[in-house]
């Protein structure tokens, strides 16, 4: 049970700088994800948390304390290492209950059987409590880093990317129980990934990151529906989010080298501008629909992704939208019309990336879209 | 009947093979003759010492001889030598354990300032000639009363045993992932104990080979103690040569000498082979 803040989070390596100006304020019993692509400095930030690095300036505190001269080993803070970190000497049995053999979180052998056994039953890896680590699976290790976590009490969980070598089943299914996992629900957790399914999936709120700096935080709702950035909108969704580049006048959006044109009646933004509209895949539809912006254009590829099929449409100007459709019918090369709901476009400067809201925003009901993302998943 | 039992031999004869197969049993020859020529020596008695070659009476007095339980009154005490070396070697090495170590895995592991001109000049030690210290050596260890003794050699051993020891593990060390000291660390653990636990089991056949060599490699010196003992912790490498003064030189005797010195570094090097194999830090990480 603990609050976690990080404020102000400098750390440098030499001349490189890992984090930048990074705070975070986690709440107690959260499960917090910090999302972003590889070097963006996630797993720096875990272990600047816990200890093992020292960042260059500002404060981690946790339950309100500064945790400046508070050494790894007594920050009750439980990590699961990316490359797992076992003990390549210990059996499984004698790696999760090596922190249980530490004089700070001892307990005596029978109590510590039952509560091996009882997390390695939730997580499959009961039968395999006698093999060594390297007699192990990627994902099997993995499991055991995880269970090695789960088995002690801590404050705060530090998980990096623990279900990164799992194969794409198991990992749906790893996700989803890791949900159900009383631990992970009532412990305070900062869960790094780079997979955006499972920050939609397991996250209270999620953080981007990029280069060391944090781009936005939101729950899944505002990553998805309010991105602050190109950046960030086009971290979330597969198919990526189609980003269409033009300029507006007289409050109509016109397409660079196509023929779209499309109203924006929503944001006030001055003649001249450059923009990218950004239109997601999923809330695309072929053919003409009323009361919704049509964009013509020439079937480029077609993509069959389970029931439905991604088809990439040329809309001219050197550009390709994506459409996710359960329409079987459509071929390659025929004209088609892509509609999209109004309320769905997203709007971006295009000198700066970033979102221009529209007006009404806040008000704008919005449909649960990541849920049906993840189900997808 | 051989190509159809799969144990049989399915390498394909091959010219090269051949070729290479001769190159290997003229380099055998080579590298064993030396030690034959030797061993034979020291199976001779003296009469024979220069008469032949390979025809003659073995006898087993040289050895007799060396290790004083012939009648005849040996004036050098080779058994005392031996001892001086198992101590000066065995010191030397357990000295530069604990001392190289917590070095290396410190070399490693943490980036401090010097670290790099330390770890160079440790392995200068090896690059430099002994014989271009051992006169200062000389001339201080008279006046610090080291002069033929087993601390004075256990000293001045260092030079040879530590450089191996820290060079060798701090490459171990490296091959460790930090990940696995840290998890330690959160799993309760300090430092120290995340060393002893973790880390330390690691390393072992790296300890053993480092150790093993670091021996040998004191075992045999021969320049430290010529020049810095006398009759007192002189070693085997300068006792077997006490036989061929006078005016008659004992080849046999110090042939005989040059064989039973060979038995420590042989029986240890054959006692922790087992942990010279690698292969414990396998499945440590992914990867």
């Amino acid at each position: 049970m603990a609050t976690l803040a990080l404020t102000g989070i400098r750390k440098e390596y030499g001349k490189v700088i890992a984090l930048q100006d990074l705070s975070l304020d986690i709440k107690d019993g959260e499960f917090f994800v910090l999302l972003g692509p590889s070097g963006a400095g996630k797993t720096t930030t875990l272990k600047v948390v816990a200890g093992l690095e020292e960042p260059t300036l500002g404060t981690v505190s946790i339950n309100g304390r500064d945790m400046a001269n508070v050494e790894p080993q007594a920050r009750r803070v439980a990590m699961a290492f990316e490359n797992y970190a076992l003990y390549p000497q210990e059996t499984v049995y004698d790696n999760i209950s090596f922190p249980l053999r530490s004089k700070r979180y001892y307990r005596d052998p029978a109590e510590a059987k039952s509560l091996i056994d009882k997390v390695t039953i939730t997580l499959g890896i009961n039968h395999l409590l006698q093999r060594l680590p390297r007699e192990l699976s990627g994902g099997q290790k993995q499991r055991v880093a995880l269970a090695r976590v789960l088995v002690r009490p801590a404050d705060v969980l530090l998980l990096d990317e623990p279900l990164s070598h799992l194969d794409a089943k198991l990992r749906a299914a790893m996700r989803a129980e890791l949900k159900s996992l009383g631990e992970l629900q009532s412990t305070t957790s900062l869960y790094v990934t780079h997979d955006y399914l499972e920050a939609l999936a397991l996250g209270d709120r999620i953080a981007v990151l990029r280069e060391g700096a944090l781009v936005q935080v939101g729950t899944r709702e505002d990553l998805w529906h309010r991105p602050i950035d190109t950046f960030v909108a086009l971290a979330f969704g597969q198919p990526r989010i189609n980003l269409i580049s033009g300029a507006v006048t007289g409050g109509t959006f016109r397409h660079n080298g196509g023929d779209l044109a499309m109203a924006l009646p929503n944001h006030d933004i001055a003649d001249g501008t450059e923009i990218q509209i950004g239109l997601r895949p999923r809330d695309l539809v072929l053919g003409a629909q009323d009361g919704m912006p049509q964009i013509n254009g020439r079937v480029w590829v077609i993509e069959p992704i389970g029931r439905q099929r991604e088809v990439t449409v040329d809309i001219g100007g050197d550009t390709h939208v994506a459409v996710v459709t359960p329409d079987q019918d459509t071929a390659i090369d025929s004209l088609v019309t892509v509609s999209c709901p109004p309320s769905r476009v997203l709007v971006f400067d295009a000198a700066t990336g970033k979102r221009i809201p529209a007006r009404n925003e806040g008000w704008a009901p919005i449909a649960d879209v990541p849920a049906g993302e993840v189900a997808r998943g | 009947m051989a190509s159809t039992t799969p144990s049989g031999n399915d390498r394909k004869f091959t010219f090269g093979g051949l070729v290479l197969d001769v190159f290997t049993v003229a380099y055998f020859a080579f590298a064993l003759f030396p030690i034959i020529w030797i061993f034979l020596l020291s199976l001779k008695s003296q009469d024979q010492l220069f008469t032949t070659y390979f025809a003659f009476t073995p006898t087993l007095e040289p050895y007799k001889a060396v290790l004083g339980l012939s009648s005849a009154t040996e004036s050098v005490p080779f058994m005392r030598y031996f001892l001086n070396s198992l101590i000066a070697s065995f010191g030397a090495v357990f000295i530069s354990l604990l001392v190289g170590v917590p070095a290396a895995y410190a070399f490693a592991r943490f980036k401090f300032r010097g670290s790099n001109d330390m770890l160079f000049t440790l392995l200068s030690f090896r690059f430099a000639p002994e014989l271009m210290v051992i006169i200062p050596v000389y001339v201080i260890y008279q006046k610090l009363h080291l002069f033929d003794t087993h601390l004075g050699l256990i000293w001045v051993f260092q030079l040879i045993t530590l450089p191996l020891i820290v060079w060798i593990l701090r490459s171990y060390f490296q091959d460790l992932t930090p990940e696995l000291e840290q998890s330690a660390l959160l799993d309760g653990y300090t430092r120290t104990q995340a060393f002893i636990k973790v880390v330390l089991p690691l390393v072992k056949p790296g300890l053993a080979a480092a150790a093993l060599l670091a021996f040998i490699f004191a075992w045999n010196s021969f320049i430290f103690p010529f020049i810095l003992t006398g009759s007192n912790a002189q070693t085997v490498t300068v006792g077997a040569l006490a036989f061929m003064g006078g005016a008659k030189p004992r080849y046999n005797l110090t042939a005989a000498a040059s064989i039973i010195s060979l038995i420590p570094p042989m029986v240890l090097a054959l006692s922790i082979q087992r942990y010279l194999v690698r292969g414990l830090t396998f499945g440590a990480v992914k990867g």
